[in-house]
């Protein structure tokens, strides 16, 4: 439509605060909410984690030690679908990089090698991403399901026929140190994986906060037409975020493979997924321009918590639906708060 | 009427085959030559056996292309139809099943077979509708809404059978349906639907208003509005349509293998949104048609049992699938532009 | 290049000139050698009517489009920008109607996008930060250059876009009816804005419609008239609004209207009292055989009148068609009887993927289903029949509707409306983008469509078109209407410039 007029009320008055507030923070209300919930829970039911309560040390270093793969993704991801774009390859190259970097290890090659080719590796992935969704024009959405596809299919060639995982056995053993990375506590109990995915997080957070990308992502993202007449390369732009998705995604597949001990060319099988719905749980609009990565971060926490959590309440296989209903929350919740989601 | 208006004569119709149909025909086109490459490729290919292997083995992904077809053309992904399948099916069985005491995967509710079936359904368009709703009402992308109801159907059905199966307790008449032979030869109940469904899709897409309505959508979502078009509405049926036939085809394999699997379907709405792209269906929208999807999904069958004949590990499927979407649309895109030029 | 430049009174050489400037389209020379000079640190306001050429000046100057021939020049360097981009990079900075700000970032943020100072990826706090908010500061004290622009008003953005403008350097801005969405007060404080502007040597050139806001704000003013430059010259030098109105008119003939026969007193429309968010307490009744026009400028309110009695938008108020009360949407307005042309041809009324067969079935499909079956047979026959009754110039019937000329594409757009067999055609623009040859067609249609006793209702900018072709015709200003007028040999075009610029009553 070719109206151009809009509401001239400057934003004033009480209720806008209260809107903008609960924007900001209510991702730390669902946090203590969930965790509190949790934590009131009878436990001893299903017996999963040591008797005791929620916050109890070891099952609060348990789950962020599995939560290492999403935390460490869900930064770069965030500052992506700001910029206006998305990676639904994200799940399947990062089992390809767990698979790549179990491959390196059980053939001798030492973790610091092993640890920058895989990264190396994430990087052509991401590049991969860029090209065709940058360079070839191809919607981002079918861009990254055929690379879904092919990073996958890769990964399950790169596994010998016959056999799941990658791991030890057949003349060859994983070495000792494997899954030092992501299990041995280092510093509070919690191991180097999870340490790296803070040091990313706070990378973005500052990226985001600080730097040219973070700013220029959230101008391609909000108003790519004001951006290229500014003078933005956004097509450089998204091309770099895809790349940086590439690499944290290489760096999940580390933590996950290194903790599971293997290889797996399926251990990322709807990471994707789970990253869309902590970005969105994080109230990053899909639109783009609008979002925060630390919301994002605690997004994922949430989703942890309440994934493992409910391993204490309900069977495993009330998983899927719990997800699935919690994106689609999410997805509304998203859209009432941030009234972005235009009906076309 | 137009009295000032000089007549002139009423231009000649010089018909020139619409972008469409040149695109259908392509695909068609290389539908025909990979095959034939294929039969100088791998011994034995060449069957009329494995012809029709080729299109029976699909009977359920061309079945759900469909309705994944229209939606496309309207413009709206549906990813969910994978989750429905497995969702109709475990509802199938659960329903019929008969009630009582014992194991809890072995107790359902033991409605009588074909209200049990009905309520399946009911369910799957249950779905259906839950997409309409957040599309339509909401305004949130289809492709957000329609992954997160692929997992809310797939949990349900994995709340319902526990994350594994439900098979006993039926009914005897519970296998019949997806058993069934047809015209005294091998050829199954679910492959003619398929083909049914085919024809009335072909039919509603060419023939009907409704198939129109549905381009006019794609085409241009404003300007349909503005033309009277109820657009919500439109789409709302557009996706009941679609989780119905999910909701079919997911009945038939639960009664094929007698049982209700929660996995069952599981990659389904991929491979049935990849047979679209091959087929030529734009997703931006207005463009593409259920003839072509179906010539998409000979493509994709050609490749994916070329290469199991090569004897390939099926693990290269992926990898296939990857590289024919990536060459169909960017095909697809050359060949546009170079005939529009 | 020029031997000599022409000095203005101050003797300053000319910060932009435009020299025998020219730009066809097909069938239409837009903008017709055009030449004049800007002096620098002046507000110079572009006058003329619609269709006078305005539009495509200022879109040869940002880069938009090329010139047909014809230079120009910024401080005395050729100047030919390819798109805005480099215009931008020229000196000369644009204040699009549609805002180029990003929400979610800034004030200060945006105020320096594109030109950020940074040391290994991150930003570093530099001059650039405080020029910028000393700009900010200069010409509006009251943004807070932390605040989000999504927190802002529109004028609010639009000031930030001034204040970008202007700290990168621009020595023009080109602002484009600037205050089409603005209330009265920011209108003022936009004013002060320009003036400080002004002092601290920008030029900018203004172009509104709102002819007291030029005598108000401006130094010089240029006035075009159907593509040709009428005249250039100092505003203090013009007498009154009736001097300037009467430049921008000349002695333009008007189309003769001729009283027609057909008009009956059965009322088939009525609004009473339609208000939303533009439109204020708007009332009028629409008679069978009748073709009305609603007449005003930008942001008047005659799209949103067109939509309302549609059912596009929201209103409140009431509006009944042959007696009853009209249900708020499309679909069923439609099927009472309303059709709409509407303004966007190629992003509203047209299918542009789809053929001239496949476009003109869709507003009547209770005509094209039999039994839900789709009359492909009638579909053909439609197209050829309103092929040659409105004369569409094309190959075949199944042209795709993007390859045609606009007038044709018009024509299509009126084709599917004649084929929904509507009693009320609502037109929105009908003749914009049209050429000459099309635009009389198009009149014929209008007229002989009133004659078999429908109702027409023309929502135009032109005035030159609802003189030609309307019987009754309501000024709007400001979303409401300003006056009703009987057309016939001696309405008085000066006032009704007059009312629909805003003035109080009639030119003396």
């Amino acid at each position: 439509m070719s109206d151009i007029q809009t509401s001239t009320h400057a934003q004033t008055g009480l209720l806008p605060k209260v809107g903008a507030f609960l924007r900001d923070y209510y991702i730390y209300f669902v946090l203590v909410a969930v965790v509190l919930l949790l934590s009131t829970a009878n436990l001893d039911k299903f017996d999963l984690f040591e008797r005791g309560n929620f916050l109890n040390k070891n099952n609060i270093i348990n789950i962020l030690r599995v939560s290492a793969p999403i935390l460490v993704i869900a930064g770069a991801f965030t500052m992506l679908m700001i910029s206006g774009y998305i990676d639904l390859s994200v799940g399947s190259a990062m089992s390809l990089s767990a698979v790549v970097y179990a491959l390196l290890a059980i053939n001798g090659v030492p973790f610091l090698l092993a640890f920058v080719l895989t990264v190396v590796v994430g990087i052509g992935l991401g590049a991969i991403n860029g090209f065709l969704v940058v360079r070839l024009k191809i919607t981002p959405v079918i861009a990254t399901l055929i690379t879904l596809s092919l990073y996958k299919g890769v990964a399950l060639l790169l596994v010998e026929d016959g056999v799941s995982a990658i791991k030890s056995g057949g003349g060859l053993k994983m070495p000792g140190w494997f899954n030092g990375y992501g299990r041995s506590g280092i510093f509070l109990g919690l191991p180097a994986a999870f340490w790296v995915a803070i040091a990313v997080t706070i990378a973005f957070v500052v990226i985001q906060r600080r730097g040219v990308l973070g700013k220029h992502a959230a101008a391609t993202g909000g108003n790519p037409t004001a951006a290229k007449l500014s003078g933005i390369n956004t097509g450089r732009v998204v091309f770099l975020l895809y790349i940086l998705v590439g690499v944290t995604a290489a760096l999940a597949g580390i933590a996950r493979s290194s903790f599971m001990s293997l290889g797996d060319p399926l251990s990322g099988d709807g990471m994707e997924l789970t990253a869309i719905l902590v970005v969105l749980l994080g109230g990053t609009a899909f639109s783009g321009g609008e979002g925060r990565v630390l919301r994002s971060f605690v997004g994922a926490l949430i989703i942890m918590a309440l994934t493992v959590g409910m391993l204490t309440l309900v069977p495993a296989y009330y998983q899927t639906l719990v997800i699935g209903a919690a994106l689609l929350a999410a997805a509304a919740s998203n859209h009432v708060i941030t009234r972005k989601g235009r009906a076309e | 009427m137009m009295s000032e208006t000089v007549p002139r004569p009423a231009p000649h119709t010089r018909r020139r085959m619409s972008d469409e149909s040149f695109i259908t025909l392509l695909v068609a086109g290389v539908a025909v030559g990979l095959f034939l490459f294929a039969s100088l490729m791998v011994p034995n290919f060449f069957q009329v056996q494995n012809m029709i292997n080729l299109v029976t083995n699909n009977w359920a992904v061309i079945s759900l292309g469909i309705g994944v077809t229209f939606l496309l053309v309207s413009g709206n992904f549906d990813l969910s139809v994978g989750g429905i399948v497995a969702l109709s099916g475990v509802l199938s069985v659960w329903f019929a099943q008969a009630a009582g005491d014992g194991n809890p995967l072995s107790v359902g509710l033991g409605l009588p077979y074909p209200l049990a079936l009905a309520c399946a359904l009911a369910g799957a368009m249950a779905i259906g509708a839950l997409n309409a709703l957040f599309v339509v009402r909401f305004g949130i992308p289809s492709i957000i809404v329609t992954l997160g109801t692929m997992m809310v159907a797939r949990g349900i059905a994995q709340v319902i059978t526990h994350g594994s199966q439900r098979n006993t307790n039926l009914p005897p008449e519970f296998g019949y349906l997806g058993n069934l032979s047809m015209f005294g030869t091998s050829v199954k109940f679910a492959v003619v639907l398929m083909a049914v469904l085919l024809l009335v899709a072909v039919f509603i897409e060419k023939r009907m208003v409704f198939g129109r309505i549905t381009y006019w959508i794609g085409t241009n979502p404003v300007a349909a509005t503005l033309s009277g078009i109820d657009r919500g509405w439109h789409i709302t049926k557009l996706y009941l349509f679609s989780s119905a036939i999910a909701g079919i085809v997911g009945i038939l394999l639960a009664s094929e293998f007698k049982s209700g699997y929660s996995n069952r379907g599981t990659l389904m709405e991929f491979d049935a949104l990849v047979i679209a792209l091959l087929g030529g269906v734009a997703i931006a929208g207005g463009f593409g048609s259920v003839i072509g999807m179906f010539f998409g999904a000979i493509i994709l069958a050609v490749v994916t049992s070329a290469a199991t004949g090569l004897v390939l590990s099926p693990d290269w499927q992926y990898i296939l699938k990857a590289i024919a979407v990536f060459l169909a649309i960017v095909a697809q895109t050359w060949a546009l532009a170079r005939r529009n030029r | 290049m020029q031997e000599t430049p022409i000095l203005d009174s101050d003797g300053a050489a000319p910060v932009l000139r435009v020299d025998s400037l020219t730009r066809d389209y097909p069938g239409v020379r837009a903008v017709d050698t055009v030449s004049f000079d800007i002096a620098p640190g002046t507000v110079h306001c572009l006058v003329g009517e619609n269709g006078a050429g305005k539009s495509t000046l200022v879109k040869m100057l940002t880069g938009a489009l090329e010139p047909t021939s014809g230079t120009m020049q910024v401080l005395g360097r050729d100047y030919a920008p390819a798109n805005p981009q480099e215009a931008r990079d020229g000196g000369l900075a644009t204040l699009f109607q549609e805002l180029h700000v990003v929400e979610e970032l800034t004030v200060q943020e945006n105020l320096t996008l594109g030109m950020e100072q940074s040391r290994f990826g991150f930003l570093v706090s530099s001059d650039l930060d405080r020029r910028v908010v000393e700009t900010l500061k200069a010409i509006e004290p009251s943004i807070d250059p932390k605040a989000r622009v999504s927190a802002l008003s529109v004028a609010q953005k639009q000031i930030v876009e001034i204040a970008r403008a202007a700290s990168s350097g621009a020595s023009i801005i080109i602002m484009d009816e600037p205050t089409a969405a603005l209330s009265e007060r920011e209108v003022e404080r936009l004013f002060g804005v320009i003036r400080r502007l002004k002092a601290s040597g920008v030029t900018v050139i203004y172009i509104s419609h709102k002819l007291d806001e030029i005598f108000q704000l401006g130094d010089m003013v240029t006035v075009l008239r159907d593509g040709k430059h009428i005249a250039t010259q100092p505003l203090s030098e013009v007498d009154g609004r009736s001097e300037l109105i009467e430049m921008m008119i000349g002695r333009t003939v008007f189309q003769t209207y001729e009283p027609r026969t057909a008009v009956t007193d059965e009322v088939m429309l009525s609004a009473e009292g339609l208000s939303n968010r533009l439109l204020k307490d708007v009332s009028f009744a629409i008679r069978k055989g009748e073709i009305v026009g609603f007449y005003g400028l930008i942001g008047a309110g005659k799209t949103e009148i067109a939509r309302a009695i549609f059912g596009a938008d929201r209103v409140s108020g009431e509006i009944r068609f042959k007696g009853a009360p009209v249900a708020a949407s499309p679909k069923k307005a439609l099927a009472a009887g309303i059709a709409l042309v509407p303004e966007e041809r190629r992003t509203q009324g047209l299918f542009t993927s789809l053929s001239i067969r496949e476009n003109i079935p869709v507003m009547n499909l209770r005509n094209m289903s039999e039994a839900g079956l789709y009359r492909s047979g009638l579909e053909r026959d439609a197209a050829d029949d309103y092929v040659r009754r409105l004369n569409i110039a094309t190959s075949s019937i199944d042209k795709h509707t993007e390859k045609l000329s606009g007038g044709n594409q018009q024509k299509v757009v009126f084709a599917k409306c004649l084929f929904s067999e509507a009693d009320l055609l609502l037109l929105d623009e009908p003749t914009r983008g049209v050429d000459v040859g099309a635009k009389t067609e198009i009149y014929d249609i209008i007229r002989d469509l009133a004659d078999a006793g429908k109702a027409v209702a023309v929502f135009s900018s032109e005035l030159e078109e609802v003189l030609g072709i309307c019987d009754r015709v309501f000024l709007l200003f400001d979303g409401a209407v300003q006056e009703e007028i009987t057309n016939g040999p001696d309405v008085d075009i000066a006032h009704i410039l007059n009312v629909v610029t805003g003035g109080q009553g009639a030119v003396q």
